[in-house]
């Protein structure tokens, strides 16, 4: 099952009414891009009658950017409001996802997110069916939202 | 006579993970084949037999759950034996692998010591 | 709950059935260690009475050391073979808190394990969520697990 078409609206619908940010997504990744340059990633993990994970992917120059417009700051450094900034969207990302895959909240639930930086690391899982990566453009640069998640037995 | 196991699983990490607590239980396998998911192990058993099966219950495609249901339902491969591997699996998912005929379950982290006993008796 | 017995119980747990290595735990952290280099971090978060990220923490030699041990195979470099079995140890750790934390009647989902690899990455958890580390010493260097966690009742 690939999930772009979520991950599409729910990345729109937090972006425009949380950011005021206008975003388009481009063309789901056939690939998905396991290493990141100079970047932020905010991660949250979703467990439940669903298993898996969310993250939005973002050069820091663009990760910097939306924290200005999500916290109304500027923002010249990548500082911890950053990080927070970025794991607090994958967590809004996932639930925004979570609502439309079930009406019942119990049936999953989020972790505490997490944010990863650096100049150049990796993210690896096994792969599994439904693993999507949608790539966005914005005002503040492209970014990426990967969810990888798979229904339990 | 050397003994033929197949092991299902999607992680081709955890598929030598299993196979070296094989080797390190001291169970004598001659064969070790290796399926990525239920379907694959389906393909393959109606080419090949084996003596017992170790099958992860979670995977893409087809899970241990549904592999378990085709196996009973096709005469030819329903009497081998298996065994599931879980990291977690709740009492309820477990008795329902039981009411399809899996023969017992190691839970992760497992021993080599458990690993033979619970295969031991199987062969 | 003693969340620091909790992660020395589940991981040498794993490392003494599974990875068959020897792993002393230290006493607790102190301090956050937040920026690694040349290491590999499994990460699964959890959800449920008690919501939370796992995060186990390895230099690159100790990570090659137990996926040797794990996998009974010479290992010399970061491989696939590497990031899967940092991942599926932070599974069986996560499996072992998860255990842990139901014989004191909090009951907990787990997610999925990603694995973070490279030169020099930053983690970042919410500033807001408690945190408990404990190092263990293996003969080639030390392995952090954390826990950070939010909403003990």
């Amino acid at each position: 099952m690939s999930w772009d078409t979520h991950i599409a609206d729910a990345t729109v619908e937090i972006f425009s009414t949380m950011l005021m940010m206008e975003v388009n997504p481009l063309a789901p990744l056939t690939e998905r891009i396991k290493t990141h340059q100079k970047s932020v990633t905010g991660i949250v993990g979703m467990a439940g009658l669903y298993k898996g994970m969310l993250a939005i992917h973002a050069p820091a120059t663009a990760a910097m950017a939306i924290t200005g417009n999500f916290l109304g700051l500027e923002v010249d450094d990548v500082n911890d409001d950053v990080k927070d900034a970025m794991g607090e969207l994958a967590n809004m990302l996932a639930g925004s996802i979570k609502a439309k895959l079930s009406d019942n909240s119990k049936d999953i639930q989020l972790s505490i997110p997490s944010a990863v930086c650096g100049g150049s690391y990796s993210l690896d899982y096994q792969p599994q069916q439904g693993c999507s990566m949608v790539p966005f453009e914005s005002t503040a640069g492209r970014f990426l939202v990967e969810l990888q998640l798979e229904q339990q037995t | 006579m050397g003994k033929k196991v197949l092991i299902i699983d999607d992680s081709s990490t955890m598929r030598k993970i299993v196979t070296r607590s094989l080797r390190q239980a001291g169970l004598d396998f001659d064969t070790i084949l290796e399926a990525g998911d239920g379907q694959e192990a389906l393909q393959l058993l109606a080419k090949e037999g084996v003596d017992i099966i170790l099958s992860d219950i979670n995977m893409p495609n087809m899970d241990g759950i549904e592999f378990l249901r085709q196996k009973s339902a096709n005469a030819a491969i329903k009497g081998i034996p298996v065994v599931m591997i879980t990291t977690e699996a709740g009492a309820d998912i477990l008795a329902e692998a039981k009411s399809l005929g899996a023969k017992g379950s190691i839970k992760k982290p497992f021993t080599p010591e458990q690993v033979s006993e619970t295969l031991g008796g199987l062969m | 709950m003693d969340f620091a017995q909790a992660i020395i119980e589940a991981t040498s747990d794993v490392f003494n059935t599974m990875v068959m290595l020897e792993a002393a735990p230290g006493a607790p952290a102190t301090e956050k260690t937040t920026a690694f280099s040349d290491a590999i971090s499994g990460i699964l978060g959890f959800s449920g009475d008690i919501k939370g990220m796992l995060r186990i923490n390895c230099p690159n030699q100790v990570a090659m050391a137990i996926t040797g041990s794990l996998l009974g195979m010479e290992v010399e470099e970061i491989d696939d073979d590497v990031r899967d079995a940092i991942g599926e140890i932070a599974n069986m750790v996560a499996g072992g808190l998860k255990i842990y934390f139901a014989r004191h009647n909090q009951n907990i989902e787990l997610s999925i394990p990603t694995a973070i690899g490279g030169q020099a990455y930053t983690v970042h958890s919410l500033a807001n969520a408690e945190w408990v580390a404990v190092p263990f010493t293996l003969a080639n260097g030390v392995m952090l697990v954390e826990l950070q966690f939010v909403g003990l009742k």
